[in-house]
């Protein structure tokens, strides 16, 4: 069988793929961004005198440039785009340079003198909730509350057999998208602005541009796609507003192109949570009572850290049908790097606690924890996290099935013989809601067009970033229009030339790009159809799209090409929102998928190192639009999340980064994951549902932690609670348990 | 080293002269400039890539005397003489390399950012070695770094090309 080659795909593997940081213009300046040494301190005084006078130096910029709002924030511009009195982390942006050359940029950053007073650094939540800490913002230094109260949490404490409480702490992750943040501005001759630059929201940016710069939205146009990688981290503003203020300065086009180090940063990284479960089970292995705590490290700036603690909070339970639930989540700013966006959004978090939480109980009552989960786990007509109604599917139990399959499969297997050696099974199951939630904007929108010259054109304003969104686009076009993929030609990632289709986030594109197409193919094939009526005289409803043109009958009639001649476009747009629960509880979720993942690790009992040798991940999400790209999602997200677990953290000292590059910050490289990745789709959906493929973007990443964990208790006997599991905390707990008893 | 770029310096430029994808170049320039940045900027070979800038990544992966080199740790001047072919040369213009086809029929790639050098060591690894096993794999593609795919779609890409 032909594999459904992606639309993107031969100008990526011959190079020819132009990416926004490889562009460049005729007279483009190179602009470089001076950040605070500080992670708090007072601005005294700011020089740039000197580095104006080196040759080569187009513009410096500092907070006196920013015509309009000096701040930045899809939710809250809290961010100053170039400070004026106090920084509040090290990535925050004092001063920028447009120059001849990178060299000189450089070179300039290092002559312009920033009288600085240092002020007392808020490195932790607990610092920054201390009374006497100095407030970072206007309002304090908490960010954000949010909470779920469900049940007579102290009554159900009260019934169970057996309380588990621990304090799961999770590090702070880079997204590490290969393309570091970066492009080009260019500034155009009729005095509006074209910013190449990546980005998940391009109507978001040219919003977020217009109010920085006191520009109409209109005359900004962003061009956002393709991008390197995003993965949440380039959904919010990074250089963007640099190099538009130097290109409106300087008149000439800017190129800016972060390094790893500038990347590491200034970019936004994954919520640091400390997570605090209190859950009790009663005799026959029925969850009763659930408490949580989640304090969340959000860093300088919102960004949209309050979101994510609701998400955080919402999937607190996850999947499980429990009596009593008592949540609540607390989100602080400190003198850290800002956390923000990241694929998973709160979810892998919690996840990873909730299923310690639920192999802890198990092992307390004497129960196998998948049977725990199979007698607590929601079922098609059960009510979501929140208590709201959420689109019914089998898909928790489904996955839970197929993962009790496998494992039991794996636990057959047997153990290897060797002394230093150990090797475990876990598995860990999750639901993740898509979308943006209830309450909150999620317009969703697409653009069908037949063109004068006969292509069919379908356009959003989504962008790829790697995702395959693409592909979607052009499957789900084809198959509902019966059409081939030859005669359809795709539109994204321009606002100039796009409709509003929302935000490339949240595992939202495939869904949404299915619902447009539900909205779009009735109308067009109308008018499509119509036309071909006229043209050659037979009845409408003989006429049907097939490749190339239409048919009559089934047999080919009329190219598309022909029925275009002479003829205007047929344009229909759809405008809808993502769908939402009809009940009105605030950021809840409807449309959720599931995973059940199984983990297999070998521990060296003498390194302490793990490696995991087997990861087997079922999805439910609906049907599979492309399936190479379906693959790719899971098993990129699964080792992404093995990355997590096992190797990353940006660790920060007093405020200050202490890895800036992948020499301190390692990701997994071909030799840390398994060589057979397993990936398992579950298709079905109930006879009634009309909601077609979900997206997978996020799924393949939130299960993984808790399975590897799981495997990891099953090897050694070590309870995980705290992320990356490094080696030292496998040979310390190997000195105390498994050397004795051998 | 605070950033990868040199500080200007008052340097004089200098001739340097190399096969680029079978043609030869000539150029002035800077004894600092890196070689990554002359094959992308000067001569605007925009496939080569730059991701981490210290030789750990793997982007920029170019095949230098038929060796795999990261172009990000060589500096231009050292090109001199040299045989470089980047991704751009690895197909006749007409005709897709079969370890691009590979790739591209497999789903060895998503973003596509780190893919040129994939391909490039996947090159480097085939022409030696035909038929590699799992650890020659693992072993080849250790200098490469891929974020999107977890290697899933890599090792099948590689399996594919090799049974070609």
């Amino acid at each position: 069988m032909k594999k459904n080659i992606r639309p993107d795909g031969k100008a990526k593997v011959t190079g020819k793929m132009k990416y926004l940081t490889d562009l460049s213009f005729p007279h483009m300046l190179y602009g470089k961004i001076l950040r605070s040494p500080y992670p708090h301190a007072r601005i005294l005084s700011i020089s740039t005198d000197e580095a104006q006078r080196l040759p080569g130096v187009q513009a410096v910029i500092t907070h006196k440039d920013v015509p309009a709002l000096n701040g930045f924030g899809i939710v809250t511009p809290d961010q100053p785009v170039l400070c004026k009195d106090i920084v509040r982390y090290v990535g925050d942006a004092v001063a920028a340079v447009a120059a001849d050359s990178i060299e000189i940029a450089a070179r300039a950053l290092e002559l312009i003198g920033i009288q600085y007073e240092p002020l007392p650094v808020l490195d932790c939540p607990e610092k920054a909730l201390e009374e006497t800490a100095p407030l970072l913002h206007p309002d304090g230094n908490v960010l954000h509350r949010a909470g779920f109260q469900k049940g007579d949490i102290e009554k159900e404490f009260s019934q169970c057999a057996k309380i588990v409480e621990e304090t799961y702490q999770v590090p702070r992750q880079l997204h590490a998208y290969m393309e570091t943040e970066g492009g080009v501005i260019v500034p155009e001759k009729n005095g509006s602005l074209t910013v190449y630059v990546g980005t998940q929201h391009g109507f978001k940016d040219q919003f977020q541009l217009a109010r920085i710069l006191g520009m109409p939205a209109e005359r900004i146009r962003i061009v956002s796609s393709p991008m390197g990688g995003s993965f949440g981290g380039k959904d919010e503003l990074n250089i963007q507003p640099y190099g538009a203020l130097l290109a409106l300065k300087t008149g000439k086009p800017v190129k800016i192109h972060q390094t790893r180090q500038e990347s590491m940063r200034s970019s936004i990284k994954r919520h640091p949570m400390k997570i605090t479960m209190k859950t009790g089970i009663d005799r026959e292995g029925r969850l009763r009572a659930h408490q949580t705590r989640i304090v969340a490290d959000t860093g300088a700036y919102a960004t949209l850290g309050p979101a994510i603690l609701d998400f955080a909070v919402e999937h607190a339970a996850g999947p499980y049908m429990i009596q009593a639930v008592d949540t609540k989540g607390i989100s602080v700013f400190t003198n850290n790097g800002v956390s923000g966006e990241f694929r998973g959004f709160g979810g892998n978090q919690v996840t990873f606690a909730l299923e310690g939480q639920i192999d802890r109980l198990a092992e307390a009552i004497g129960m196998d924890g998948i049977a725990v989960r199979r007698l607590n786990i929601r079922s098609k007509q059960d009510p979501g996290p929140l208590g709201q109604r959420i689109v019914e599917t089998d898909g928790a139990l489904d996955v839970l099935e197929s993962a009790a399959a496998v494992y039991a499969e794996k636990k057959r297997l047997p153990l290897k013989q060797d002394t230093w050696k150990r090797t475990g099974v876990g598995m860990a199951v999750t639901m993740h809601g898509g979308g943006l939630g209830f309450g909150r904007l999620d317009p969703a929108g697409g653009r069908l067009s037949f063109k004068e010259d006969g292509k069919i054109e379908i356009a959003f304003g989504f962008e790829e970033a790697g995702q395959g969104i693409l592909a979607v686009i052009e499957a789900i076009t084809a198959g509902q229009l019966g059409c081939a993929k030859e005669d359809i030609s795709i539109i994204i990632g321009d606002t100039s030339l796009v409709p509003s289709s929302g935000s490339t986030t949240a595992s939202r594109g495939t869904s949404m790009v299915w619902h447009s197409l539900q909205r779009l193919k009735k109308p067009f094939l109308q008018k499509l159809l119509a036309r071909a009526a006229r043209k050659t005289g037979i009845e409408e409803k003989r006429l049907s799209v097939g490749p190339g043109g239409i048919q009559v009958n089934g047999e080919y009639k009329l190219s598309f090409q022909e029925l275009a001649a002479g003829e205007e476009p047929i344009v229909v747009a759809a405008q809808f929102d993502f769908p939402v629960s009809p009940d009105p509880i605030d950021s809840a979720h409807f449309l959720y998928t599931y995973s059940g993942v199984v983990a297999q690790v070998e521990a060296d009992l003498l390194t302490g190192r793990i490696r995991v040798t087997g990861l087997h991940q079922t999805t439910a999400a609906g049907p599979v639009v492309n399936e190479m790209g379906y693959i790719g999602q899971i098993e990129g997200g699964g080792v992404m999340a093995l990355g997590y677990t096992l190797m990353e953290d940006v660790t920060m000292t007093e405020g200050h980064y202490a890895v800036e590059n992948f020499d301190s910050y390692l990701i997994p490289g071909i030799v840390d994951v398994p060589f057979n990745l397993q990936v398992r789709a579950i298709e079905s959906l109930p006879a009634e549902d009309h909601y077609g493929p979900r997206g997978v973007g996020e799924i393949g990443t939130v299960a993984v932690a808790p399975a590897i964990a799981s495997a990891i208790y099953d090897a050694v006997g070590l309870r995980v609670s705290r992320l990356p599991v490094k080696p030292e905390a496998l040979l310390q707990s190997i000195e105390r348990s498994v050397l004795y008893e051998s | 080293m605070k950033v990868n770029h040199q500080t200007a310096e008052k340097t004089e430029a200098m001739p340097v002269s190399f096969l680029l994808n079978g043609e030869t170049v000539q150029l002035n320039i800077s004894p600092v400039m890196r070689a990554v940045d002359v094959i992308r900027n000067e001569l605007n070979q925009t496939g080569t890539k730059i991701s981490c800038g210290i030789g750990r990544c793997g982007a920029c992966s170019i095949l230098l005397n038929g060796k795999l080199a990261v172009s990000c740790l060589i500096l231009a001047y050292q090109l001199e003489d040299a045989s470089v072919v980047t991704i751009e040369g690895l197909s006749d213009g007409k005709q897709m390399h079969p370890i691009q086809e590979a790739f591209l029929e497999e789903g060895g790639f998503q973003c596509g950012y780190c893919t040129p050098g994939m391909i490039m060591a996947a090159k480097c690894l085939l022409d030696s070695n035909p038929k590699p096993d799992q650890a020659d794999i693992q072993k080849a593609f250790s200098g490469n770094l891929c974020r999107c795919t977890g290697y899933g779609g890599i090792v099948r890409a590689i399996q594919c090309a090799s049974s070609k």
